[in-house]
This record gives C-alpha cells, structure tokens and sequence, in this order.
C-alpha cells in the first residue's frame, strides 16, 4: 500500500468534485487578491466596498531601500539625515550638443534648457496626478536658470539670476558658460567640467518629494524632450528613475516572462508525450499554483517585489516537474495494462515519496530565504516554498483526476504511439543514456577524479567573486537609462549621490560637577566681560551679575550646555522690554485681521509700552545679549576655519582617485563666496581666518535668490554638515571603496575635533543591504543545505545516503560560484539568491535517481545490473526533467532587465548542470562505496542506526545554531561547549535509540523483506 | 481701473512726518483729522500707502529684532539699527520753510523720492559690526555699499536684483527699501475693498523681471497701513505674504512695529518687531556716506 494512497483513491473515485474544488478555490482565492483593486466606482465593486476597504490593495515596491528593513539604523540615519539637511532623491537630466563647436552655450541650445526647466517646474500636484504638494520641488530645482550667479565686477560684487531669459546672442550665451563654469558649485554639476566635454552638456536636478515619482517625471520629461528635438541629445537618469523605471518594466516582465515560460514547457511537453489533452494538465497545475500562490501574497498584504514579482517564473517550471514525472511514468506503463486507475496506482506507488521529498526540499531551499535579513528575500522564499507544496498536492490530486477524465478511446495511441512513431528518437535518448550507465560504471574512477579537479579550480574561483551591485545596471546596456547614465557620468562629475555626514553633538552634562564646571567658566567669562565694559557703562557690572545668577538658577534643570544659553537669551529680550515667544498670524484667506493697535477708525487700543528704562542699563542688555551669542557662536563647530580646512582635506583626498567626480561642501561655498568678494582671483578662493568672516561669508551666501541652499550643507546649529558626492559608477563596490579609503586617511590624518562620520544617500544605502545580503545568503545557504540533508537521512534512512544525495548539487553549486568568479560575472543579488534556491532544485534529480536505483538494486541484487535498469526509465524520466524545467527558464534571457536574465540563464545552466553531474556522480560514487550502501543489515528508522542518528543530531543542532544566531548573538566559545555537550548527549541517547526492540524488530522484517 | 503710478511694498521700519524740527510738536495728528477719505484716487491712495510705509518723517531710526523661523520651526535671530534718511523733494527747492503743522505735514507727504539708508547688525555675533548702505533712486539702480569687518572690506553691490533675500531672511531687499511703484500698474478692487481696507491690485510691467504676477495689498483705510499683502504666482495661486501684526503710533506716526513675511509653501517665516523707534532726530545725510561703514555712527545707533 503507498502513502498517500487515500489521498489518490480520492481523486480516482471522485475526480469532478476533487477538480470542482480546485477550481473553486483558486477563483475565491483570485477574487480576494482582485476585487480590493479595481476601481471603486465599478457597479458591483461598488456595492462591495465596505468590505473591499478592509482589505489589501495590490501593492507595488521597488524601492531597493526596502531591501532593509525601515527600522534598520542605516536607514533611519539616512531619513533622518534627509530630513535634518532638508535632501531629497533627484532625477538628473542632461542635455548634451555635441555639434555645435561651444557645445550647449549657444542661443538655441540654452532656449531648450530654459523650456525644459520650466516645464519640469509645472510637474507637481494635480498636473502629474498627485495631492497638492508632491512632486518636483520647485525652489530646490538645481539648473541654469534656477541657480544664481556671484560675479565681481567693476561696479562691485554682483549678484543675481544666472540665466534668468534665455540668452539672445551668441556672446550672451558664451558668457553664461563662463559665469557658470566660475561657480565651483555648478561646474561638474550643472555645467559639464570633464576633459574635451567642457560646456558640451548642461544638467537639470529635479529634487521629488517622493522618489516613487519618478517614473511619471521620467515619462513627461522624455516627451518634452521629444517636443524640444535636436541637435540636442536629452538624457534622463538618477537612482530614483533606474530604480522607479524597473518597477514599471517589472510588470511588463512578469505579462512576458511568466507565459513565454508556459509556452516553452507547453511545446517541450508535447514533443516528448505528443498528446495535447494530457499534456494541458501540468499547465492548469503550473497556472493554478501560481494564482494560488500570488493571491496569498496579495490578499496578506506582502508588496510585489522585484524578489517576489519573480515568484510566478519560480513556482511555473517547478509545478511542472511532479507532474513530468507521473506522465513520464503513466507514458511508459500505460500500454501494459490499459487500465487507467491500475496505472496511476502503480505510477503513484513509485512516484509518491520521492515526489514529496522532491517538493519538500525544493520548498526547503526557498523557505530558508527567510534567514536572510532582507525582507523582500524572505518574503520571496516563503511564497515560492508554499507555492511549490500547492503544487505538489495539486498534482497528486489533480493529475489523476484529469487522467481520469480522459476516456481510454482517446488513449488508445498513447504510449503505442510513441513506440512506433518515434523510435528512432527513443532509441537515441534511450541508447545514449545506457551508454552513460555503463561508462559510469567502467570508468568510475575517472569520473571522481575529474569532478575533484573541477572542484579545486571551482574553489579558487569562487576566491576570486567580486561582491557588487547597482541598480542602474539593472537595465540592460542598451536600455536608454543605461546610456543616459554612461554618457552623462562621461560629461560630469557624477550623476550617483552620496552624502557624508560630519556631526560633532554637544556634549550633555552628565553630573552636577559638570553643571557646576561649566556655569563657573560661565560666571568668569561673564566677569572677564563685564571687567572690560564697564568703564565705558556701569551698568554692566550689576546687568552681568544678574547674567551669571540667571545661569546658575537655569544650569539646574539645562541637559546641555546650549538649553542655559537660549534661557539667558530670552531674558535678556524680555528685559529689553522685547515681547516673548513670536507667534505666527495664522495663515487664511480672506480680508486680514486688524494688527493690534489698529481699529476701523484708525486709534484703537494702544500697544502697552514698556516702563522708560535707563539708557545705560538698557545699552548694557544689548551688550549682555551680544556676549550670549558670542557664546552660542562658540559652539557653531563647522564656522571654525580650522574644522573648514579639514573638510577641503577630505574633498581633496576624495579627489585623489577613485570614482568621485565631485565634491561640493560648505567649505566651497564660503570659499566662493570670499573669493568674488575679494578679488574674484583663484588665489583669494580659500577659507578666511577668522570664524565671523566665515559667518560673513555665509550670511551674504544666503542673500541670494536661494536662502535656503546652505541648509543642505549645514544644520542651523552648524554642529552638522554635509560633503556631497557625484560618484561617476553607483557600483557598490565603488562605493565600499569609497568608505574604506576615507576611513584610512581619517585615522592617518585625524579632524581637529572629534567627529562622529557617517554616510548617507541612495548610493551608500545600496552597500549596506548587500553586505547584508552577501552573509544573509550564506546563513541561508548553510541552512538550507543542513535542511536538504535531514530530508534525505529521513528519506533514506541513512547519514551515508543523505550525504550521497548531497553531492551532485554541492559539485553544481561549488562549479558554478567558481566559474562566476572566474569569469568576473558580479555577485549581485540575484546571485546570492540562486545559491540557496538551486539547492532545493538540484536535489530533487539526486533523489529520484537514488531513490529508484535503491529499490531496484533490491530486486536486481547488484549494482552492476541495476544500472542499466536505472539508466532505462528513470533516467529518461530525469532527463525530460532537466530538459524541461532548463528551457522553462530561458524565456527569461528575453527580458530587458538584467537580474531577469541572469536568473534565466543561470538556473538553466545550473540545472543542466546537476542534472547531468547525478547521472554521472551517482552512479560512479555507488560503484565505489556499493557495499557500505547497499548493506543488508540496513535499518529502517533514522534513530535505529546509531551513527545516523548522532550525525542527524548535529546536523540538526547545527541547524538550530545557524537560525538562531541570526537573533541572539552568541560567542564562539559559547557555541562550541554547547555542540560537544549537544553530540554527547545525542550519542548516548543515540545508542538507546537504536538498541531499542522496534530497532530489532523492524529490522529483522526488513530482512525477510529483503531475502524474499 | 488702472493707473500707473506709486504704491509700494511691504514692510520695513514705517516712519514718517513732518520736518518738524522742533520736538514736540505732535501736529500730524490733529491734521489727519482735517482728512477726509472718501473720494481718493487709486493714485492718491497708492501715494499715501507708501508714504505711510517708507516716507514718514524726514528721518528715522529702529532697532530690529528679526526671528527666522523655518518649516521644522528652528529660530534664528538678527539684531540690527536702522537709520533712513529721505533727501529733500527737489521740487521745494528755494521755497520757504513751512511753518504750521499741517503744511509741514503737507510737506512731507508729497516727499516720496529718493532715501538713503544705514543698517548696522549687531547679532548674531559673528556679524557684530558688519554695515550696510543702500541709496535708494528712482530712475536708476541703486547703490549699495557692504563693510565685512572680517575680512575688513568695503565692497560695493553691483546693481542688481532687489528681489534677493534680505540677511537670509524671507524678507526681500525691495521690501526692506520699498519697491518703486512705477514698476507696476494699480487697481483697486472695489469689491474687496470694504469700510476698513482699500484692496489693491498691483501687476508688474515687466514680468520678466520678478517671481510673481501680481500682489495684492490691504490697506488701512483710515491710517493708510498696509496690513497684508499677498504675491501671487503664475496660476493665481497666492505662495507668499506679509502681515502687519502691531501697528503704534509714535510721535503721532501710524507705525508697523511688528511684522511678518510668511512662505505659504512651506510655512516657514520671519518677523520682525521694531524698537525704539524715533522720527526727525535730525540724523546728518553725511552719515549715510561710505565712511561711515568702518566708523559706524554710534551716536544715532545707541
């Protein structure tokens, strides 16, 4: 009797209500995912909308940011960082004119910038479809006609728009060139700065409010451009669009890849069995699994992913496989009988374990995705490893009642057909594949020693894999963000941003003695200051007195220093007879609200004014408050020219090599701004000597057409403040290079007060979740390979088999990371991905390989004969496996989008792979060790053969170790006492187990069952 | 209708009156209850508007406290003097002087030309020191001077664009120094206009030149106060405003002593409130001379 056999017996005897019911779940299951997104004014989904609302929409991320998880501190620094400095992510446009001899500085040229920009301006709100408010932000928009020019001329310093109207002479145009490529802020950035490209293009920033714009902004430009027309080349790119453009293309990619996979299974099918009606019914399987599967996802309200938009291309070619196998076998027996229930019952006796071992180690290999720490991964595997179980109990339910659909005249050629009709193919596969059989046998040694070759070369290979990813080289070369974002990194100093933040935090008072510390340096100060006033007012002297008091009075309950300096300087407005708090008028519409001290008639109630005070006391609160802001002024870190210097080191050594184009920091900005006000020369472009001059600088920095510019650099406290970075590759292992180098030279060359340094911007984002990935993938990796082996101890019974088992795939993946390395293919994260995954794949001909070759080996009695009986059927079975789920993930290579395609090939190639290694590696391996194998004295029961037992253990404890490091962190020294103890204990409880008298017993009937 | 002749901007310290030397004298008062309101023309109205705003009295003085206040609510502070001093109206030459209140009044009034103006900032301390001169023409650029004493430098601004930020701050140059009003055309809109304001319309003549399409200003009927007024962009939308919040009368003069100028985009603003403010102290036009940027005046900022 087979396992499972009720389960069958179901089907066969009712296959109507067991199809019936299928389709009515997936139909329920479709509905839910569907319904909530549709339109609400639709007639009936109207009528259903208090309950749709309840419900999840189909949501969208491709936010590559949600690679980690919101909470992670990276990307609360990072959004808090955006948000303190005011940031925000940009669209990059470049327009390059390669024709005209003074590139874009021509009256033609510029008129389409100046259209463009302002076009782009109008991109918010209800023109782009979005609330009021969002969109393109408008005073941060950086371009020609945006930015302003500082200029020294002969009638004094000169500010104003750089390109207010577009220019109407060539000379005009010319010279908005040259102002532009004078502001250091704008060459390289706004103005193309590189080599023989100098003016030859011009850039337009678009800042969003929301980066999941961009796809609209991208569109809506592209079309303007398509307006504007040449000579001018319009480029569009920046992280944002790459990363909104490939959500947008993702969908696409699913309507094509997903089917074209199905059609490629589908023909593939016929080909081999050539009849149609069987062949529909791996495909219902495949299509409901997926409806299942991606209705779950929906309807629990996970996101579509760029990981889980992948889900249907997964589960399609693995629900195929079971059911290859049951037509396989169904092909190849029906004709014996021509009973179509005896059939499938025989079939299903064969096919059952392995199939559900095949389907739980495949679920396993995806389900241990969800080790990894990236959120979208562990939602991918979890959703593909449920997918693959519908599968695999849609098609033990399913197939045979479909099979049992079909009237046995309609069968009547089936398997007859095949014998007559393709014969000389059959023979071909069939010769070939005994062919291979008897080779392994012969030459097994040969074999191994090969493999052992390719795996020390995969070995240093895998030595050599080049960790790194970016998203823009998620489109393929061709893709016009691919080209847009090469030519426009060939024109300036970078289109990837990065920020590094500098933050020097005031320090708290951590005890009353520093409370007491600081209000005495605070008192002497005050009476050092007082000392030197007074002669000129004797006021003072009572004035700072009451200074000092006040401050010891509000040191008490101040946590920092800056708390009791803006106490005193409210005090000394409100002595000044100054009113407190500002409030704001409230902002309405309408006629305006009457100012106090206003009536209709003119009079109306006088302001109160304050008492008449004393010239000289009141002169001495000004100079009271004068002093306190020299105080709060002590504490403005990155005013200090020293601290400025450093920032212009750190600029300097970023320019030293490397892929930073570009630099702009508050450094540049006061040194600007002081060179056009001394002299406009090179050599007056360097940071003053004194604090207040920089604070001069700054101040008339922000007299300018754009105040707000110099809060992207500097918080208002200037305790923080920001380098930014055009990087020319957003290669993440760029990036990391990056970080490392300036980690060096920061010990090499220290700041001249300490700094806390750390990185934001999308650029730096993307190397934090790789580096999570790159160890999360291989946590999930050992995980997942300890699963695999349990399974297969479990399957066969035996630690020798398990391992036995894990050997064609442990060759394929070691080959395959080796050859990635060795042909310098990136590890990005769709690599990462295929390692665990493969895993659960690649098992799956190993166990149906071994599984038929141990229960033939007891009826032909050596390995020599069960060979040939092995390479017969169950070798064609496996080898229609390899073929069809190989092809089925080729339509990927289709996709313009690069991670698509490198899963398409890689899987097949990987697949191919074990495929052919099971049929060489096992049958080799088996002729060495057969007789340890196929021992007779074999026990049923994992826990009967002690050796077993204790290597199921440890890998069982080590199972738990991988998962639960991931949550406690937990010494080495820790772990290894705790594994010693855990394999004694099992050893011991080990040698109970399988001396006990079920052990005995059942082995003995197995005995008989053997001799028999 | 429209016509095409003065009103102006917003804000800064209102001053006003008399070339009343003798002190004491609080003519103006009485005088403006002689005034009727009813029939003024939108020329009359845009006139005394900003004689009101920027002309009052011969001279001025004002010490300002400016709070910056951003959209996460972050304050930052300016202290700063201001001294205003209007050149005699050319048109008085060789008359004689007036000698009642009211024709000094008279007088005063009709003097809306050119001004010349001193700002001494004191704070943040890092500016303590730093000074400002602007000549104010009507028919040219004006001139602008600035004293950097950290890198001890007087520089002159070269003429241009009046509609940068003041000191970083929402206010606009043009409004600290009052926008010409020939550069716009003026409407007064009767159906907003009520019993408490003249509501006028003001749209640029070149639009090329300025952010907005037009503004809009309340005006206090009875002292000619502007209480707000609000820009305008493209499509109509009103993004920035200046409110009047206190309005004193000192030495008889309606005087705006606190204000604000509000970015309705991102909420963020600057107020302004006015202290000791003084008319006719008889500031010498020599201060306002680039001199005294190095030397400041101490006399008129104490």
């Amino acid at each position: 009797m087979s396992k499972g056999s009720r389960l069958i017996n179901n089907s066969l005897d009712r296959p109507a209500v067991v199809t019936w019911l299928m389709i009515g779940v997936a139909v329920v299951i479709a509905l839910a995912a569907a319904l909530p997104s549709l339109p609400a004014d639709w007639p009936v989904i109207a009528q259903l909308q208090p309950v749709l609302r309840k419900m999840h929409r189909i949501r969208v991320d491709t936010d590559p940011e949600n690679m980690l998880s919101p909470d992670e501190p990276v990307r609360v620094f990072h959004d808090e960082m955006k948000k303190t400095l005011d940031l925000h992510d940009m669209v990059v446009i470049g327009v390059v004119n390669d024709e005209n001899p003074n590139g874009m500085f021509n009256p033609a040229s510029l008129k389409k910038v100046h259209a463009l920009t302002a076009y782009a301006k109008t991109l918010r709100g209800a023109v782009i479809g979005e609330p009021e408010g969002q969109g393109v932000i408008v005073k941060d928009i950086i371009a020609l006609s945006t930015v302003d020019n500082i200029e020294p001329s002969s009638a004094g310093v000169k500010f104003s728009w750089l390109m207010r109207q577009p220019p109407q002479t060539e000379q005009e145009a010319l010279k908005i060139g040259q102002n532009a490529r004078r502001v250091p802020f704008l060459d390289g950035t706004v103005v193309s700065d590189k080599p023989g490209r100098e003016g030859k293009a011009v850039a337009i920033y678009l800042p969003l409010t929301r980066k999941d714009l961009s796809h609209k902004i991208y569109l809506r430009i592209r079309k303007k451009a398509d307006e504007l027309g040449g000579p001018e080349k319009f480029y569009i790119t920046g992280l944002p669009v790459a990363e909104d453009t490939f959500g947008v293309e993702m969908f696409i990619q699913m309507a094509i890849s997903a089917p074209a996979a199905m059609l490629v299974i589908f023909v593939l099918m016929l080909a081999f069995f050539r009849k149609l009606l069987l062949v529909i019914s791996p495909m219902i399987v495949a299509m409901v699994s997926v409806i299942l599967t991606m209705g779950a996802l929906i309807i629990a309200g996970f996101p579509v992913h760029i990981m889980s938009s992948m889900i249907p291309i997964f589960i399609m070619p693995i629900a195929v496989l079971d059911s290859i196998h049951i037509i396989s076998e169904f092909f190849e027996k029906y004709q014996l009988t021509r009973d179509r229930k005896k059939t499938i019952r025989t079939v299903m006796d064969d096919l059952f374990m392995p199939m559900l071992y095949t389907s739980l180690t495949s679920a396993a290999g995806f389900a241990s995705l969800a080790l990894t720490p990236i959120p979208p991964v562990q939602v991918f595997g979890m959703f593909v490893a449920m997918g693959i179980m519908v599968a695999w109990l849609l098609t033990v339910t399913f197939i045979p009642a479909y099979i049992m659909f079909i009237s046995p005249r309609k069968l009547e050629n089936f398997g007859a057909v095949h014998r007559e009709g393709r014969h000389a193919h059959e023979t071909m596969l069939t010769k070939f594949l005994r062919w291979t059989g008897s080779m392994t046998y012969r030459r097994a040694k040969p074999i191994l020693a090969i493999t052992m070759v390719v795996l020390v070369i995969a070995g240093w290979g895998i030595s050599r894999i080049n960790v790194n990813d970016n998203p823009v080289k998620w489109f393929a070369p061709s893709h016009p963000i691919r080209v847009a974002d090469r030519v426009l990194n060939d024109h300036f100093g970078g289109t990837y941003m990065a920020y590094l933040a500098l933050r020097v935090p005031e320090k708290e008072f951590r005890n009353d003695q520093q409370r007491e510390q600081f209000v005495k340096q605070f008192a002497s100060a005050v009476s050092e200051r007082a000392e030197t006033l007074k002669g000129e007012n004797p006021a003072v002297t009572r004035v700072f007195e009451e200074l000092a008091n006040s401050a010891r009075t509000l040191v008490r309950k101040a946590k920092i220093p800056s708390e009791v300096l803006k106490s005193l300087a409210e005090t000394i407005e409100r002595k000044q007879g100054q009113v407190g708090e500002p409030s704001a008028a409230p902002i309405e519409s309408g006629p305006p609200a009457l100012p106090g001290g206003l009536d209709v008639s003119g009079e109306g109630p006088t302001v109160p004014t304050p008492a008449k005070q004393d010239q000289l006391v009141k002169s001495a609160w000004r100079s009271a408050g004068l002093f306190i802001s020299e105080q709060v002024q002590d504490g403005e870190i990155f005013k200090r020219p020293d601290v400025l210097e450093y920032i212009i080191q750190i600029q300097n050594h970023f320019k030293s090599g490397g892929t930073v184009g570009k630099t702009n920091s508050l450094a540049d900005i006061v040194r600007t701004v002081r060179r056009d006000f001394v002299s406009g020369k090179q050599e007056d472009y360097r940071i003053p000597a004194s604090k207040s001059a920089v604070g001069q600088m700054l101040v008339q920095f922000q007299s300018s057409h754009r105040k707000d510019d110099l809060w992207h650099f500097a918080t208002k406290d200037y305790r923080t403040t920001s380098i930014w970075l055009q990087l020319t590759s957003g290669d993440n292992r760029n990036m990391s290079r990056i970080v490392r180098n300036l980690e060096k030279f920061m010990r090499q060359t220290p700041p001249p007060v300490p700094m806390e340094v750390n990185w934001f911007g999308l650029t730096y984002i993307n190397i934090e979740w790789q580096a999570r990935m790159v160890w999360g993938m291989f946590n999930a990796f050992a995980g997942s390979f300890l699963v695999v082996f349990l399974l297969m101890t479990i399957l066969f019974r035996s630690a020798l088999w398990g391992l036995l088992s894990m050997i064609p795939l442990t060759v394929t993946i070691g080959a395959i990371y080796g050859a990635i390395g060795l042909i310098g293919k990136d590890y990005d994260m769709p690599v990462a991905v295929l390692s665990s995954l493969t895993l659960g794949l690649a098992v799956d001909f190993a166990i149906h390989f071994l599984a038929r070759a141990r229960a033939m080996q007891r009826k032909y009695g050596s390995w020599e004969k069960t060979s040939g009986a092995v390479f017969g059927e169950p070798a064609r079975a496996i080898m229609r496996n390899i073929i069809v789920i190989a092809a089925g993930f080729l339509p990927l290579l289709l996709a313009p989008l690069v991670p698509y395609q490198t899963v398409g090939a890689l899987l097949a190639i990987i697949l191919l792979t074990s495929g052919v290694g099971t049929l060489l590696l096992l049958p080799a391996m088996i002729r060495l060790i057969e007789k340890p194998l196929f021992n007779p004295k074999g026990k049923t029961g994992v826990t009967c053969s002690c050796v077993t037992c204790i290597i199921s253990a440890a890998a069982l404890f080590a199972l738990i170790m991988v998962n639960l490091h991931m949550y406690i962190p937990l010494g080495g020294n820790v772990m290894w006492i705790v594994a010693v103890i855990v394999v004694a204990v099992s050893a011991v409880g080990c040698r109970l187990l399988s001396n006990r008298q079920a052990c005995t017993h059942d082995s003995a009937g197995n005995r008989e069952g053997v001799s028999k | 209708m429209k016509i095409d002749r003065k009103i102006i901007a917003i804000l800064l310290f209102c001053t006003a009156s008399v070339a009343a030397i003798h002190a004491g004298e609080t003519a103006p008062a009485e005088a403006e209850k002689a005034e009727k309101d009813k029939s003024l023309s939108v020329s009359e109205i845009v006139d005394r508007t900003n004689y009101t705003a920027y002309y009052q009295g011969a001279d001025g003085r004002a010490d300002v406290r400016m709070t910056i206040i951003d959209a996460g609510k972050n304050k930052r502070k300016r202290v700063f003097t201001i001294l205003r001093y209007d050149l005699p109206n050319p048109k008085d030459k060789g008359k004689p002087k007036p000698t009642t209140p009211a024709e000094v009044l008279k007088r005063d009034r009709a003097n809306t030309g050119e001004q010349k103006f001193y700002v001494y900032f004191r704070q943040p301390a890092d500016v303590n020191k730093m000074s400002f001169l602007v000549h104010k023409h009507l028919d040219r650029d004006d001139d602008r001077w600035l004293y950097l004493p950290g890198l001890d430098l007087v520089r002159r601004i070269a003429g241009s664009d009046k509609r940068t930020s003041f000191v970083g701050s929402h206010f606009f140059y043009e409004d600290v120094s009052g926008r010409n009003v020939n550069l716009d055309t003026h409407e007064l809109l009767d159906k907003e206009s009520n019993k408490t304001y003249y509501v006028l319309k003001n749209t640029p003549k070149d639009s090329g030149s300025v952010e907005f399409a037009y503004f809009k200003m309340w005006i206090h009927r009875k002292t000619f106060v502007v209480v707000q007024t609000s820009y305008y962009d493209r499509n109509g939308k009103e993004y920035r405003r200046f409110n009047a919040l206190a309005v004193k009368k000192i030495d008889g003069y309606p005087t705006v002593v606190k204000s604000q100028m509000t970015d309705l985009r991102d909420g963020s603003y600057t107020l302004l409130e006015y202290d000791d403010v003084k008319y006719n102290s008889g500031i010498p036009e020599d201060v306002f001379t680039e001199r005294y940027l190095r030397n400041p005046p101490m006399k008129f900022l104490k």
